[in-house]
């Protein structure tokens, strides 16, 4: 089977700068890849070069299997015939046209006849919930609805490849997560593949099949939401996906010994040296194991979030909000050796 | 690699700029550049430092003008502002040959009408307008809405909060606007004192008409001269021309070192109001420095302009005077040059602007949204223009393709329609950029990915959404196209006659108030075309 996007070796650079260094992914058909990182990564600049928006200077990118760039064979093929749709950040919602116009765009371009078009963008429209819309002005809408113009303008023509570019960051929190389930929903009814940009990791666990973490420019993991979320390889991962202690630590025989002299137990079978391990703040268990101080007690409404302090080591943990923790009391702490990875790099 | 359409579109510009901007200038250079020539031209002649004297006193008047009407416009609780300013603007629309010649039949020292009447009241000439002073006087009224509209926009854009701060620091109002706000009024000042030098330095109607009938000569009215000699001595005009670009081409890069060195980030883009400053009784000062301004630029010439073209002769003894149309038959029917000329103006406006128009939107796009080494060299073409003064350009023009085989558009209104895109691309190219910016691009990119190439979407996105800035560019370039002198007046021949060729030919002719009938056409043409604008720019709101 042909890859939906195929990605190798992309480099895209802004004068001096790679913003898009030797870059390799694959979406496979109907897969939903997520490019994951903090703004300045590269993540934008990569989903732009795959639509044809952004030119590589080096590289090669396969659409359903068709080259659209290839730096040493000299191919650009032009975005409009790349045969893709996007979601933009902006929504991209043309003022001067209505909202059926607007999601008609893709088949007047392309030259399609309207016998053809308008039952398709009348199911397009039908499927984000906005048919009775179709004649307003799309910019009598608000921002929900225009985000689901650009939705349906995105899905009507039928593309087996729709690109994402941070679609939801402009929602207010609780539109948000309405959106985000709508967008797995359809994607399953209709089968595309997508490539999403995010910088939000709970939107890239919740919607993706993979996610590809970038920094830099460079891709720093791959690998299934729950590969990620369990297994980050670096410091960087790990902090970027929500590990809040990331501590540097001696590592030897099974063991991590930290700056204040506490031996953690760890599974691990590297080489021994120095090292960092890290662990989220809900695998600290309390109650037993070495003591600690309580810093600092933030109130975060489900949890209370402590700041634990042992000699030259903090560590962030939760507790239930009735539990009576004080600040300036001791308490025991400890981490099981399998919610404690170790971190080389 | 197979070129982008967007590379195409670069190239293209890049061509056709290239063709109309810098073959003119170099053609200037080229012909003008004879060492012993300048020498002798330059030595025993009070023509170049007339027309340095004409090009500083009248810039910096216009802008000592134009920054006083843009601060009480801007900045006071002047009453009826919103009436005023657009009346401030009105100057900018009637050609200055005809403010010029209005003020000649008002002020000349002995057949002036404002001498008549106080030599018949009170036995003496109260003014004379005709030499320096007078060709200053009018210019800098004709140019002040040019400082006017830059400084406005540069104090409307002004964050506030950089006087606040300084009142809250301990700063008086009067403290504050001498040490902050005159400060950050400086670039768009200095911006505008030299577009407005660069534009008078090559000047021609206003002095030939008020500044000649003197004895006070400029190089524009030198050239003219000299190619309206027999034989036409063209060299010597193009060495001029060669003094004239070096002027103003030093003038630019004067203006780009000073604001280079002080960088002011008081520009955000945003939109901000301006505090308004209670003026208290001054106010009705202000308002009456504001009306007289509008009198002497435009009400008052306007009006004697309308009389001439209806009273039988200029005269000021009632007794004498008869109105009817006759001069306005004359012209129409006996006069043959106006409806040639009428037709030619008409349809070199109609080409002109709707050329500049879409060239204008494909190096707009261009500059804003390509940045590379091909956009920079597009952008620096297009404003190229910006210190070429228009009668230079003709005289490049003129030198290009007078012996020109290869493309024979000398002699018809095809070489005019060469000079005036150079002239106008900078103001369509700079108008459409401002509204390209406002354009988010993901809008075309939305295009790009539905299928639509690039011309496509320049087609059905780019120019909806930019159609009441392209309306704006097109009637502007339009009226200013038919206001042309100072390039028409050394490329036309007698098949190529336009409308102000016309009106200068009748005023050396001597043919006042035929000149008058046809001046009041021309505005009626003008306003014609702004009202018809207006409307459209109603209706685009309602929309």
């Amino acid at each position: 089977m042909t890859d939906a996007v195929r990605v190798e070796e992309l480099v895209v650079t802004y004068g001096p700068v790679a913003a898009v260094d030797r870059v390799s992914f694959q979406v496979r058909e109907a897969e939903h890849l997520t490019l994951l990182g903090p703004s300045g990564c590269g993540k934008t600049t990569t989903l732009r070069a795959v639509a044809g928006l952004e030119r590589p200077s080096g590289g090669r990118i396969a659409i359903g299997g068709a080259s659209v760039f290839d730096g040493a064979r000299r191919i650009d093929v032009p975005p409009e015939a790349r045969g893709l749709s996007m979601v933009f950040q902006s929504y991209a919602i043309w003022p001067h046209m209505s909202v059926a116009e607007n999601v008609a765009f893709p088949f007047r371009a392309r030259g399609v006849a309207n016998s053809v078009a308008r039952p398709a963008v009348a199911r397009a429209l039908a499927l984000v919930d906005l048919a009775a819309y179709a004649d307003r002005s799309a910019t009598m809408l608000s921002g929900g609805q225009q985000q689901r113009v650009a939705l349906a303008r995105a899905i009507a023509f039928g593309t087996r490849l729709v690109l994402f570019d941070e679609p939801l960051s402009n929602l207010d929190a609780q539109l948000r997560l309405q959106m985000r389930e709508e967008l797995a929903d359809l994607r399953r009814r209709l089968g595309f593949a997508a490539i999403y940009v995010t910088h939000d990791q709970d939107e890239a666990f919740s919607l993706s099949d993979r996610i590809v973490l970038m920094r830099g420019g460079r891709i720093e993991q791959q690998g299934t939401p729950s590969d990620l979320h369990a297994a980050p390889r670096t410091r960087f991962a790990a902090a970027f996906l929500g590990v809040r202690n990331i501590i540097d630590a001696d590592i030897a025989h099974g063991h991590a010994t930290l700056a204040n002299g506490l031996l953690l137990p760890v599974r691990d079978d590297g080489p021994p040296g120095p090292a960092a391990i890290a662990f989220r703040p809900g695998a600290v268990v309390l109650g037993r194991g070495t003591p600690a101080t309580i810093e600092r007690v933030l109130f975060a409404g489900d949890q209370l979030q402590l700041l634990l302090r042992a000699g030259p080591v903090d560590v962030i943990a939760y507790a239930r909000p009735q539990s009576g923790l004080e600040e300036g009391t001791t308490i025991m702490w400890h981490v099981a050796a399998g919610d404690c990875r170790v971190l080389r790099e | 690699m197979k070129p982008r359409a967007e590379t195409l579109l670069t190239g293209a510009l890049l061509l056709l700029l290239g063709w109309l901007v810098m073959v003119p200038a170099a053609s200037v250079l080229v012909s003008g550049a004879d060492v012993t020539a300048l020498r002798r031209l330059l030595s025993g002649t009070a023509i170049l430092t007339n027309t340095l004297l004409m090009g500083a006193a009248t810039s910096l008047s216009a802008v000592a003008i134009g920054a006083a009407l843009a601060l009480v416009m801007a900045r006071t609780d002047l009453p009826g502002r919103g009436m005023l300013e657009p009346l401030t603007l009105l100057p900018l629309y009637v050609t200055p040959l005809l403010t010029a010649i209005a003020w000649s039949w008002l002020g000349s020292p002995r057949g002036g009408l404002v001498n008549l009447v106080t030599q018949r009241l009170a036995g003496f000439s109260l003014i004379d307008l005709h030499g320096a002073a007078g060709v200053v006087f009018v210019a800098s009224l004709a140019y002040a809405p040019v400082p006017f509209l830059l400084i406005a926009a540069g104090l409307r854009a002004m964050d506030p909060s950089l006087e606040d701060s300084a009142r809250v620091h301990g700063a008086s109002l009067r403290f504050a606007f001498a040490h902050v706000t005159l400060p950050l009024m400086l670039p768009s000042a200095l911006g505008a004192l030299v577009l407005v030098f660069v534009q008078t330095m090559g000047l021609f109607s206003i002095p030939a008409v008020l500044g000649v009938p003197g004895g006070f000569t400029v190089i524009a009215t030198e050239i003219y001269r000299l190619l309206n000699t027999y034989p036409p001595r063209l060299g010597q005009a193009a060495a001029w021309g060669l003094v004239l670009l070096a002027i103003t081409l030093l003038a630019v890069l004067l203006q780009n070192r000073l604001l280079a060195k002080r960088s002011f980030v008081t520009i955000t883009g945003k939109a901000f109001r301006p505090r308004l400053i209670a003026m208290g009784r001054a106010r009705w000062l202000l308002a009456g420095f504001v009306w007289l301004y509008i009198g002497l630029a435009v009400a008052l010439p306007v009006a004697t302009l309308i009389w001439a073209s209806l009273v039988n002769f200029l005269t000021i003894d009632p007794a004498l005077m008869a109105f009817d149309l006759r001069h306005f038959a004359y012209v129409l029917f006996t006069y043959p040059k106006a409806l040639m000329a009428a037709r030619n103006s008409l349809l070199l406006g109609v080409v002109t602007a709707s050329l500049i128009v879409a060239l204008s939107l494909g190096a707009g796009w261009v500059v804003v949204r390509r940045r590379n080494l091909g956009a920079t060299a597009v952008e620096y073409l297009a404003m190229a223009p910006l210190a070429i003064p228009s009668i230079v350009l003709a005289l490049g023009v003129l030198w290009t393709y007078a012996g020109l085989d290869l493309l024979p558009i000398y002699g018809t209104v095809a070489i005019l329609l060469v000079a005036y895109l150079a002239h106008f691309m900078p103001f369509g190219v700079r108008a459409l950029s401002g509204a390209l910016r406002q354009l988010h691009p993901e809008l075309e990119d939305a295009a790009r990915v539905s299928g639509a190439g690039l011309l496509h979407t320049l087609r059905r996105v780019v120019w909806p959404l930019t159609r009441p800035t392209l309306a704006a560019v097109w009637t502007l370039v339009f009226v200013l196209t038919l206001q042309e002198v100072s390039a028409s007046i050394l490329l036309y021949t007698s098949r190529s006659v336009v409308l102000s060729v016309a009106m200068f030919d009748l005023w050396e002719a001597g043919t006042l108030n035929g000149l008058a009938a046809l001046g009041v056409m021309q505005l009626a043409i003008t306003f014609a075309a702004l009202s018809l604008l207006a409307r459209f720019r109603q209706r685009g709101v309602a929309a």
